[in-house]
């Protein structure tokens, strides 16, 4: 009977947790997790902030969940330290966790504004329920917020806070939004849409300092523009950071996240890693890399709980993969959407500025190894499984950007998948 | 258990099945009165067409796992084993698409639906009509379809047998053609293996 510890009860735990109970009955499972909640859904809580949905909807798994699992659970409780020669994990409380198995899935941390006057009251990030709710306390007293980065969580701040009726100006350092994830003709028209519902933006540009009235609150915000502007509230929106301060000095090897191998298991012996904190393979990329998405942690969790549990499974490296939908428009985005200037890639891209759609494919090869849709992206899934599977594209390309595209479009590829054997 | 089968190489693109499958999923369930309902009941098995222009019924194969149910951000994506039915709860459903972004196949939809929170937007797909099979009906498609293109049978020992000799030759040639490092390898393999069950090769 194996002990198996695991340190966080986000979705790369809960679904490794699972993993491991289906596969060993008997396994003693005990989770070390920082947030007392019971394991809820992180994206939800931009739906709670836009009062789409409330805290009560939040919870992914029953209230008698631990007991179900028989799964001890240590909420509450924060991992400080690992002693590697006694093989246990000590918490904030001094509890010592002894392991024979030990998964990391700790998640990410936001990354902190590093200015002048960032730990004024009032500048907030958007990670856990928790943040949410000192948010919404916050809210009362503001009439206008800065939101500070133009990623998916920056986005999906603005949007809440819009819908909770204070005026918002997003602040984004990079020419145009989502530039992690689209490129500057999706980033115009998403501008445009976000312009459109009443949001601020301004590209280009970053905070230099917060300051802050009297009783330390929020005032004003200077930006590198030489402009200052007003603001009771701010949201940091910055990308995040995998959260490993207990892990200590090189026992494990971290480098934009957690290395693990193709069994997710870390640099140590019997110690794996899943989710936002680990750092395994991106198939369209061709390199190491960290993708922190929900289906990711899912999969990711899954397979380092089945290799737990003494069943050797192999990960074959995730892709980057993002929905969101900006009011009227929705966004989907697969692999490589915006690929280094080189031969070695063609791009496919179709619009029509009207109808504010548009369509990019990025092939390397025989493959197609990036999509960006905006608008209709219904069919998103055949792509991102074209992209991930491999499946040879070697003619008729131009029909992977018509609206009618379906998954019948690739049959002639599925007969030459037929026609192997 | 019975399941729909579909026969993509017997079907004349006829567009039957899209009518037939909006009006079982209608409040009314009759043709006519669906044709007027507000929101407009909408079909969860798509034509789709293929290079020559050849029918594709295209619906859930309801895959397990299901990379929508692994994907989904709200939890509302379920397996019912009882039915092997991969089911989306209206009430919980929150219009994110994580889920159009899974599936292998491209059979979700977003849109109103009678069974929803009225005026709400979510994700829809094929549930198998299980409410007709309570009632002792076969699913809307299966029974429209006039050209035997979509059946709904017992899975025969010789079918499942075929299919398994199919499916693990497919898996063969598919790992051959794949790079190690390709991802979500896993679920697509799930997917093929479900979509091989669906459309035995005829040999
Ligand atoms: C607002 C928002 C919206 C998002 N929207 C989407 C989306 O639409 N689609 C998508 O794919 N992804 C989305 N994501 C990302 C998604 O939530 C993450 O990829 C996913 O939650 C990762 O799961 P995880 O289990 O790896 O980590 P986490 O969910 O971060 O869970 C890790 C847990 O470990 C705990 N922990 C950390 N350190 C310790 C410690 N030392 N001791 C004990 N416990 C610890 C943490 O408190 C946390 O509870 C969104 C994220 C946010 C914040
Ligand atoms: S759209 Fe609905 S069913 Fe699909 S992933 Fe999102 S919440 Fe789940």
């Amino acid at each position: 009977m194996l002990r198996h510890v695991i340190i966080g009860n986000g979705i790369a735990g809960v679904s490794a947790a699972e993993a491991i109970r289906s596969l060993a009955p008997d396994a003693a499972i005990t989770f070390i997790a920082r947030e007392q909640q019971l394991p809820y859904s992180r994206p939800m809580i931009s739906q709670v902030l836009a009062a789409t949905a409330d805290f009560s909807q939040l919870p992914l798994r029953p209230s008698d969940y631990y007991e179900q699992l028989r799964a001890e659970a240590l909420t509450g409780q924060e991992a400080v330290a690992i002693d590697w020669e006694a093989r246990t994990v000590e918490t904030d409380r001094g509890a010592k966790v002894p392991f024979e198995r030990l998964l990391i899935a700790s998640g990410a941390d936001p990354r902190r504004l590093k200015v002048d006057g960032a730990n004024s009251r009032g500048v907030f990030t958007m990670r856990k329920a928790e943040d949410v709710h000192q948010i919404l306390g916050a809210i009362k007293g503001a009439r206008h917020a800065l939101v500070l980065g133009g990623g998916l969580v920056g986005f999906k701040a603005a949007y809440g806070l819009l819908r909770r009726g204070l005026a918002v100006t997003m602040l984004i350092r990079s020419n145009h939004p989502l530039a992690m994830q689209v490129d500057a003709e999706a980033g115009a028209i998403i501008q445009g849409e976000l312009e459109r519902h009443g949001l601020t933006v301004q590209v280009g540009v970053e905070v230099t300092a917060i300051e802050s009235d009297r009783l330390g609150r929020v005032a004003r915000a200077q930006l590198s523009t030489g402009q200052a502007l007003d603001c009771q509230m701010v949201v940091v929106g910055k990308g995040v950071w995998p959260s490993v301060k207990f892990l200590g000095q090189d026992r494990v090897r971290v480098d934009a996240g957690i290395v693990v191998d193709d069994h997710l298991q870390t640099s140590a012996e019997g110690v794996y890693a899943a989710g936002d904190v680990a750092e395994h393979f991106d198939s369209a990329r061709g390199e190491r890399w960290v993708n922190a998405i929900w289906p990711v942690a899912v999969e990711m969790g899954r397979i380092a709980g089945m290799n737990m549990a003494g069943r050797s499974v192999v990960y074959r490296g995730s892709l980057s993969r993002n929905v969101i939908r900006i009011f009227d428009i929705d966004v989907l985005t697969a692999g490589l959407v915006n690929p280094p200037a080189s031969p070695e890639y063609e791009v496919l891209a179709a619009r029509d500025l009207r109808r504010r759609t548009y369509r990019k494919l990025v092939f390397r090869e025989d493959f197609l190894v990036g999509a960006a849709l905006v608008g209709h992206m219904e069919q998103g899934g055949v792509l991102m499984n074209a992209i991930a599977g491999r499946i040879p594209v070697d003619k008729d390309r131009e029909r992977l950007l018509e609206p009618g595209f379906n998954y019948a479009s690739l049959a002639p590829m599925r007969r030459v998948v037929k026609s192997e054997w | 258990m019975k399941t729909v089968l579909v026969h993509p190489e017997r079907c004349v693109g006829c567009m039957q099945c899209m009518p037939a499958c909006a009006t079982a999923h209608s409040r009314a369930k009759t043709l006519f009165l669906a044709t007027i309902e507000e929101p407009r009941p909408q079909p969860r098995i798509h034509l789709g067409a293929g290079p020559a222009g050849e029918g594709f019924p295209n619906r859930c194969r309801h895959c397990d796992p299901a990379p929508c149910m692994l994907a989904c951000l709200a939890g509302a994506i379920r397996r019912d084993t009882s039915a092997n039915t991969v089911l989306i709860d209206p009430d919980l459903c929150i219009n994110c698409a994580s889920c159009a972004m899974a599936c292998p196949f491209g059979v979700i939809r977003y849109h109103q639906d009678f069974a929803a929170p009225p005026g709400k937007v979510v994700a829809v797909k094929c549930d198998n009509c299980l409410e007709r099979q309570d009632q002792g009906l076969v699913p809307a498609c299966v029974e429209t379809c006039a050209v035997g293109a979509l059946t709904f049978e017992e899975p025969t020992a010789a079918f499942r047998r075929e299919t398994e000799r199919v499916t693990a030759r497919l898996l063969i040639a598919m790992e051959a053609a794949m790079r190690p490092a390709s991802v979500g390898f896993e679920l697509l393999l799930q997917g093929k293996r479900a979509a091989v069950a669906m459309n035995p090769p005829r040999a």
